[in-house]
């Protein structure tokens, strides 16, 4: 190639500055905190593979697949222009080197693959284009997306115009192997290989946009969001390995600082996340508080580190105090109390997630820094929090109460060794009125399938589920050792719960406090018991008509339990339940979640009317006059009878799991009449 | 030379129960025991081991009951009455020794005090129900009862105090106090204190009284006991401060005995307010305290008066008609004023009832709203969930009307109603104005 000197200068330069550019963002994510990150690296790289180049994620939604062709595409390309690069700076190096049996098919795959990622940059325009965007969160169409997939899309014209060129020349040996770069030496000329038609012109040409173009996009790449295509797969290499509801505890120590303030508070793992994030939007179309117009988006959030990152880059680096605050008032770069308030913790923005980014643990640590540092939080957690920090449960309720629920039943207390389970009721199983019939229903239903459980009565404390996720973590950390302690003298090993909520926080949470111990929802152990014939139904439950069953985030997303439930339902109403249109994995919170259960919903729809009205929409859609929505936790059941009432839809009930075998288990004379 | 008479060691005793007496105050006497002896059963009540106790009289003096008493053995009794009959019946010196000491201490102070609250000139009534109260304890203690004014420009509101049964008044005015500012009342106070040596100071337990009355008990380095429900005076001239104790389960009395003066709050609306004498006369007491503008770090920059809000005070109402989902609409809750205004109380509102808008928020009851302790709450058309019963479940009387006769309202109810409130609601409202007519025309 005669420009060849010209090219090595250009290809240095760009070199250069990308490099440069790569290395000035990511270098600020040595700014984070420290936290391991390379355990279990067999379990990292099934991750990594599965998520980053299996895109398993990505595919989840239909439009996908094109995301999953240009991704390929970039991968096997990269040998192409590797070797275009490589043949660039060292003429006589070049893939021609390689056997024909062997180069050969590989310029085959080359020209195909480079056809289905210009078809694909051509679909995902023309989808940019035509489909509505949110306006509540994008001001305008990214300029930024364009350019890229124009970039794209020039890359693969010059490689059809470079090769066709070649060919028309006839100085490409295997063009049998390259059916669309033959198509396109039909646009210079003959095609056969006669000499001084202006192909020779025309391969200049494409040979300078190919390189062009590719050293341009490498300038671009790390200046823009598309930087996810440097970090995507480290990003799902390093993703947590941990239930993501579990925040890691924190150290106790006069002087230390908790939560995050700053943006270097955050781990580096934290930091990475931002430069990370595509903004391709699916967590903010998953999230409860955005689909209710709250001022909370997870997209935003993600976005905002990385804005306040930058901002603060110089002083931080220097050792300053940075200039633009993490949490304030409302502005680029700066995350509002009300946004961090606004989190149900329900995961959906961590399931959506095609790259693995942990947007709900951010938030849990901006919390912990407002409440356990500045004390800044809704005035109605403060009743709740000294509620919990004073008589162990959310509503103030003198311990001595958790008994009364079995007034009707004789109910014996767990003791080591005679009993099997411990069952843990909780609070709104304790206290709550509609909760303690599902209470009765299940300590019903156990007696009856001959499980040995006790109860922990007046001595049973709140799990602390609500302090950790609103960011209480000290009063959490007295309560969790608290339970371990209590757990541990009393020799407990099984234990089941009625709540997710305490199922996931004694399952997941306390692991950190070294209390290694099985816990079951009930919906798990009613589905084994009906599986091993233990509960015998009395008759097929019919009256409560079709039944909608809704994922409660901690029992679902959190823990992977979705079979269970519905395999119960089915087992007593003899039919599947029906589902919500958002269900399993993408299951919309009832808004319960994270400590939302404690506080005011001010702004937007409430989050619990959206559920519900899905949920009697799907129901309405079945044939049946009684319909019943079927949850299995108690927040879900507050938040569904309240917003059942509030919606004034007639004749459809909430049910728990455990009521609906209840009613099964009712002998058939004494079927209510509904 | 005289006779060294070796003294007969005086027989203390063992603490026993008194059957039937305990009340199960929650282990008083076991957490006092120096030497362990005290263990507490299954009810409650003391099991005490007589073979360890060293007859302190301790678990005696702290039961509230009296239910303990000493025991003394027939020979120990002799021994007791001999010793009763050698002094002559005079008492006992060598033990009280130190007790005396004490009486003798506590003695210098004397009087009743009510702190008299005011913002920007405006007395708050809660002053006014303790001075009833106050003249209560005074008459008990044979002492006079004093209103402590503190302010600018304040002086009117000791004749006012006088009314409400003051005999005296302390006046402090003047300019470094127009506005209430911790540093300043709480030198103020304390200057009062030293001088005049009170033996029972009373403060509202308001926002402002809460304040100055912890930190007044810590400069001076008295007790003190918040939010009183009852106050009384013992045959020590202890005051005995009932307030109720864990989650008010236990009603318990905290007496301040070694310490002077005994100092206690006591919430709004929780005494009666005295009949008011016009033209009843005091004395004014006149007290310079200098406190100086400069040396007090916080400033008053702007009073933002809450006034314009609707600021119907619905935690300290007495009376409350509360509306839920069953009102079915805003206009519905007309009916709930009618009934409130009769009984002279306020209309409180569920969560459901504000978040439709039929209410505001200032007038929600429950675990994110007020909790409220009226003498009646009257829930219309309020199922009861868990969020709202918290708070109110400590209301004195709670008259539920529902259509839901499994509504867990029912479940905190004194009285429950199943029925139409809108016909039960407006019937409640005529009967109330057929009894008043009837009391009017007599």
């Amino acid at each position: 190639m005669k420009h060849h000197s010209l090219f090595i200068i250009l290809f240095v330069l760009a070199a250069a500055v990308f490099c440069f550019l790569a290395w000035r963002r990511l270098s600020l994510i040595a700014l984070g905190k420290a936290e391991e990150r390379f355990d279990d690296i067999p379990r990292r790289l099934r991750d990594m593979i599965l998520f980053a180049f299996g895109q398993k994620k990505v595919l989840a939604r239909p439009f996908g697949i094109n995301h999953f062709v240009i991704f390929w595409s970039f991968i096997i390309l990269l040998i192409a222009n590797g070797d275009f690069i490589v043949s660039g700076l060292f003429p006589t190096i070049s893939l021609r080197l390689l056997p024909a049996s062997l180069h050969g098919p590989l310029l085959f795959l080359f020209d195909i693959v480079s056809l289905f990622a210009l078809i694909a940059v051509l679909i995902a325009s023309g989808r940019r284009l035509l489909f509505k965007l949110d306006t509540r969160y994008v001001k305008r169409r990214s300029l930024e997306g364009f350019l890229i997939l124009s970039f794209i899309a020039l890359l693969m014209i010059a490689y059809f115009g470079l090769h066709g060129a070649e060919i028309a020349l006839g100085q490409e040996p295997l063009a049998g192997w390259m059916p669309v770069s033959t198509l396109a030496a039909g646009f210079f000329g003959c095609g056969s290989g006669c000499a001084g038609c202006g192909a020779a012109c025309y391969l200049g040409f494409y040979w300078w946009l190919h390189a062009a173009v590719l050293l341009a996009f490498m300038i671009f790449l790390p200046i823009s969001k598309h930087m996810h295509i440097l970090t995507a797969i480290p990003n799902c290499f390093l993703a947590a390995l941990d239930k993501p509801n579990t925040q890691p505890r924190e150290e106790f120590a006069v002087n230390n600082c908790y939560g995050v303030v700053k943006v270097d508070d955050f781990t580096w793992k934290d930091l990475l996340d931002s430069f990370s994030c595509t903004e391709c939007g699916r967590c903010q179309e998953a999230c409860p508080a955005t689909a209710t117009q709250k001022p909370l988006n997870p997209r935003q959030v993600i976005h905002t580190l990385k804005t306040n990152l930058m901002a603060n880059a110089a002083a931080l680096k220097a050792g300053q105090e940075p200039l633009l605050p993490l949490t304030g008032a409302e502005g680029e770069g700066t995350n509002t109390r009300e946004a961090i308030w606004a989190c149900t913790t329900c995961g959906a923005c961590m399931e959506a997630c095609p790259v693995l980014i942990e947007q709900m643990p951010k938030i849990i640590k901006m919390r912990r820094h407002l409440v356990e540092m500045q004390s800044d939080f809704p005035e109605e957690l403060l009743n709740l929090f000294e509620n919990m920090e004073q008589r162990s449960n959310p509503w103030g309720i003198a311990p001595t109460e958790r008994t009364k629920w079995h007034t009707t039943m004789e109910v014996k207390n767990f003791v080591a060794g005679e009993t099997e389970y411990l069952f843990y009721v909780g609070c709104a199983g304790a206290f709550d009125s509609r909760q303690k019939h599902v209470t009765v229903a299940l300590a019903t239903v156990l007696n009856m399938a001959g499980v040995s459980w006790g109860i922990l009565g007046k001595d049973e404390k709140c799990c602390g589920d609500s302090a950790r996720r609103l960011g209480n973590e000290y009063l959490f950390d007295k309560m969790a050792k608290e339970n371990v302690e209590l757990f541990t003298s009393r020799k407990i090993t099984k234990v089941i719960t009625q709540c997710p909520h305490c199922f996931s926080t004694l399952k997941n949470d306390y692991r950190q406090y070294g209390l290694e111990i099985e816990v079951i929802h009930h919906a798990e152990l009613l589905a084994r018991l009906l599986q091993e014939g233990k509960i015998k139904l009395e008759h097929q439950v019919t009256e409560l008509g079709r039944v909608l069953y809704h994922d409660s985030c901690y029992l679902g997303r959190h823990n992977g339990v979705y079979d269970e439930p519905r395999s119960v339902i089915a087992a007593v109403t003899g039919v599947n339940p029906v589902e919500a249109p958002r269900s399993r994995e993408n299951a919309f919170c009832c808004g319960a979640g994270g400590g939302r259960m404690w506080m005011e919903e001010h702004e937007g729809e409430r989050i619990n009317i959206a559920r519900v009205s899905e949920a009697v929409a799907a129901l309405n859609a079945e044939q049946g006059a009684a319909s019943t929505i079927c949850v299995a936790c108690p927040y879900c059941m507050t938040m569904f009878e309240d917003g059942l009432k509030d919606k004034g839809a007639v004749g459809v009930k909430v049910r728990d799991v455990a009521e609906i075998v209840a009613e099964g288990l009712r002998p058939v004379r004494d079927r209510r009449v509904i | 030379m005289t006779e060294v008479k070796k003294p007969i060691k005086k027989p203390r005793g063992k603490a026993q129960l008194i059957e039937n007496r305990c009340i199960a105050c929650g282990a008083r006497c076991q957490s006092v025991c120096p030497v362990n002896c005290v263990e507490m059963n299954e009810a409650g009540e003391p099991i005490i081991d007589q073979s360890r106790c060293i007859g302190c009289v301790k678990c005696v003096t702290i039961c509230p009951a009296q239910a303990i008493e000493m025991f003394f053995t027939p020979e120990e009794q002799a021994l007791l009455d001999q010793l009763i009959a050698g002094a002559d019946g005079k008492p006992e010196a060598d033990d009280n020794s130190e007790e005396l000491a004490l009486a003798e201490k506590l003695s210098v102070y004397s009087g009743v005090w009510v702190f008299v609250e005011q913002t920007e000139g405006e007395p708050a009534t809660v002053s006014w129900e303790l001075l009833g109260k106050g003249r209560e304890l005074a008459d008990t203690l044979a002492v006079s009862l004093a209103a402590i004014v503190i302010g600018y420009g304040v002086e009117n509101l000791c004749a006012e105090a006088f009314a409400y049964g003051a005999d005296k008044a302390y006046l402090v005015d003047a300019p470094v106090f127009r506005h209430y500012r911790t540093e300043s009342y709480l030198q103020a106070v304390c200057e009062l204190i030293a001088k005049y040596k009170p033996e029972v100071i009373l403060m509202g337990a308001t926002g402002l009284g809460r304040d100055l009355a912890g930190a007044v008990a810590t400069a001076v380095g008295t007790g003190l006991t918040a939010d009183c429900t009852g106050l009384s005076i013992d045959d020590k001239r202890n005051l005995m401060q009932t307030r109720p104790a864990f989650g008010g389960n236990i009603m318990a009395t905290i007496m301040c005995d070694r310490f002077r003066p005994q100092m206690a709050t006591v919430r709004p609306h929780v005494m009666p307010m005295s009949e008011k004498q016009p033209g009843k006369n005091g004395e004014i007491i006149r007290e310079t305290c200098p406190v100086r503008e400069e040396d007090i770090l916080v400033k008053v920059l702007d009073i933002i008066s809450d006034r314009n809000k609707d600021n119907v005070d619905v935690a300290g109402a007495e009376f409350i008609v509360s509306g839920g989902r069953g009102m079915m609409g805003k206009e519905n809750f007309t009916m709930l004023k009618e009934l409130a205004d009769e009984l002279g109380g306020v209309v409180g509102a569920s969560r459901s009832a504000v978040d439709a808008g039929w209410m505001p928020q200032e007038r929600q009851v429950g675990q994110t709203g007020k909790t409220v302790r009226p003498k009646i709450y009257i829930a219309c058309g309020i199922s009861g969930a868990i969020q709202h019963l918290v708070g109110m479940q400590d209301s004195d009387v709670v008259i539920a009307i529902n259509r839901d006769k499994d509504a867990p309202i029912f479940e905190v109810a004194t009285y429950g109603i199943v029925g139409d409130l809108f016909q039960v609601i407006p019937a409640i409202t005529n009967r109330l104005r057929e009894i008043k007519a009837a009391k009017g025309l007599k």
